[in-house]
């Protein structure tokens, strides 16, 4: 059911003091599996000594640079990126999912469209790439680019912007808002948020020319932005958004060893919790899956086919140990860090603890 | 612009998430179900339907009837695929039901689900014949068009937009049956066929907009997976098929 590709890192370019930017290539046999729609993200995987991690970063080329690169900035005890920050060379091998995400809109090589973009901080990686395949294959459309970072020097791809200004002279231009950091215009300091917003549709950007925008950077800014586009006009089916990674927990958790001792018993003692309040029940251990003692337990579960298929009902044991009867929708690494479909999930252990909210 | 804040607060506020990464666990299990709901229900719908393609008594007809069926399987392939994005097994899940298999024509089960399938209710009862396949058509293409336009809104951004690509095919089926509906409703013993069977779907198509003061739909809100109240979709509902139905003298 996984579906790995191994990766070849053939270039680690620091772009910021706390971001890099990694070129990758895929086997000769992989190519097409790799072929991306600009704005998806690559979903890599890495073990870090007993728990695997899975990382999700967006792909900041362009489709017609016939590379892969990924933007990968350090986050504040983040495992992944900060083993990718200091420890990642050209000739390492990472492991990714093929391409995924539809942020993005179709391509129409005679399409004359006005395209938006916000980017707040590493945000920018999947709006460079689409601005850079838009401008290339769409030779009559334009993109304006709202970007926010803390200063100056936290800006990743500054330079290639300023190229890419170049090339395409007239058809791309770029607002830089810093937070902390006076810049000549007001209007282009401080945090971009509803009042920010509408200056900027007032005087810098004619929003009725847009034909989609794209925001991609962290929750707030995402609401403020999309909350004012909406307010002045533009309808839901024409904002694109992407939230980041900064939801990912950042470091691996210890496994919760599993409870050992004589368990003998007929019956379970089951706790579980599932929106935030939990109920303690005894069920059989044999007849009766974890799902349906716990519904019988005036639990709201939640659950779809019963049959293992369609994972619905995903659920973490986090003490005591089960076994799962059938398991056609959990990955490996989830049943490892103690998953179980609990349409499925018979108890071994004379207490378990399982909750539906983690 | 690094601060963040809590995925709950972002979502209460209306923010939207983009990938299976993004998603807390008790948001994804109500996600999952309620893309199980759509896909068995579509399923369900298009298997009932299909055999209707025989009952029907012209080409044109033949034609709606086969294209509904089609189009519905589609439709729930096209939400299956966002399911797959969280681990599903589509292949496995499009076969794990009957999808014909329907309880009895008389059969008192409310709104409740029956077992692991998550259809809505109303596609658990036998369609009989023609008339009865078209009235039932007309009636829950409207239901279905009304939940869909609150579903276009889910804070799920992938499966938004499948939704508002589904929207207007759906909207399209409703027509084909309106039309078919009026072709019926033309003479006296159509229009008497007709009645009879507004009289049996309807009440069960409203059923299945669920219960008012729903404490799934707060949960649901909260995540802005709804936004609507159940209740107010159904007086939605009720308008447009009162209307429309008064129109044809069928109510």
């Amino acid at each position: 059911m996984t579906r790995f590709h191994p990766l070849t890192v053939t270039d680690v370019r620091r772009e910021t003091r706390d971001a890099v930017v990694v070129t990758l290539k895929p086997s000769d046999e992989d190519r097409a599996v790799f072929d991306f729609t600009q704005g998806q993200y690559l979903t890599f995987r890495r073990r870090f000594e007993d728990e695997e991690l899975r990382r999700s970063y967006s792909i900041c080329a362009g489709k017609d640079e016939g590379v892969l690169k990924v933007g990968i900035k350090r986050v504040d005890g983040g495992c992944f990126s900060t083993w990718v920050n200091e420890n990642l060379k050209p000739g390492d091998t990472l492991e990714a999912m093929p391409p995924m995400g539809a942020f993005f809109t179709a391509l129409e090589p005679e399409a004359a469209k006005h395209y938006l973009g916000f980017a707040g901080g590493s945000g920018i990686t999947p709006v460079l790439s689409i601005i850079k395949t838009v401008l290339a294959r769409e030779p009559r459309s334009r993109f304006t680019l709202v970007y926010a970072n803390r200063q100056i020097s936290s800006i990743m791809f500054r330079e290639e912007l300023e190229d890419l200004k170049n090339i395409y002279l007239g058809r791309f231009s770029v607002l830089h808002v810093l937070e902390s950091e006076a810049q000549d215009i007001d209007l282009f300091t401080g945090r971009v948020d509803a009042e920010k917003c509408a200056a900027l549709f007032k005087g810098w950007i004619d929003l009725k020319s847009v034909a989609t925008a794209f925001i991609c950077g962290p929750e707030p800014m995402m609401l403020a932005i999309a909350a004012s586009l909406r307010e002045h006009g533009l309808s839901d089916d024409r904002i694109k958004f992407e939230l980041f990674a900064s939801s990912q927990p950042g470091r691996a958790r210890r496994k919760v060893e599993a409870a050992n001792g004589a368990d003998h018993g007929a019956a379970c003692e089951a706790t579980v919790t599932l929106d935030g309040a939990t109920r303690s029940f005894r069920f059989p251990k044999q007849g009766q899956s974890l799902l349906e003692a716990a519904l019988e337990n005036a639990m709201d579960a939640p659950y779809a086919c019963k049959a293992g298929v369609c994972s619905t009902c995903r659920a973490k044991v986090l003490e005591g140990e089960v076994e799962m009867e059938t398991n056609h929708a959990l990955e490996d690494y989830e049943v490892r860090q103690g998953y179980v479909l609990t349409c499925q999930c018979y108890p071994l252990s004379d207490r378990i603890v399982v909750s539906y909210d983690q | 612009m690094t601060d963040t804040m809590p995925i709950e607060d972002y979502l209460a506020q209306g923010g939207v998430l983009t990938s299976p990464a993004n998603v807390p666990p008790r948001y994804r299990g109500e996600l999952l179900r309620l893309m199980a709901s759509f896909v068995d229900s579509e399923l369900a719908g298009s298997a009932g339907f299909a055999d209707t393609i025989n009952d029907a008594p012209g080409i044109q007809e033949r034609i709606s009837a086969a294209r509904i069926v089609l189009e519905k399987t589609d439709h729930a392939g096209q939400v299956l695929k966002v399911m797959e994005s969280f681990g599903a097994d589509g292949g496995r899940y499009a076969a794990h039901h009957p999808w014909a298999a329907r309880l009895a024509r008389e059969a008192e089960i409310g709104a409740t689900r029956q077992g692991g399938d998550m259809r809505l209710s109303v596609f658990h009862y036998p369609l009989e014949g023609w008339v009865d396949a078209v009235v039932m058509n007309v009636l829950m293409g409207r239901a279905g068009t009304v939940q869909l336009k609150e579903l276009s809104r889910v804070s799920y951004q992938p499966l938004a937009e499948v939704f508002r690509a589904i929207l207007p095919r759906e909207t399209r089926h409703a027509e084909l049956g309106a039309a078919g509906l009026a072709r019926i409703a033309a003479d006296t013993e159509g229009r008497a066929k007709a009645k009879a069977a507004v009289a049996y779907w309807y009440p069960r198509v409203a059923e299945s907009f669920g219960h008012s003061g729903s404490v799934r739909f707060t949960t649901l809100s909260r995540f802005g997976l709804r936004h609507t109240p159940n209740e107010t979709l159904l007086a939605e509902w009720r308008a447009a098929v009162d209307a429309e139905l008064s129109a044809l003298d069928l109510n």
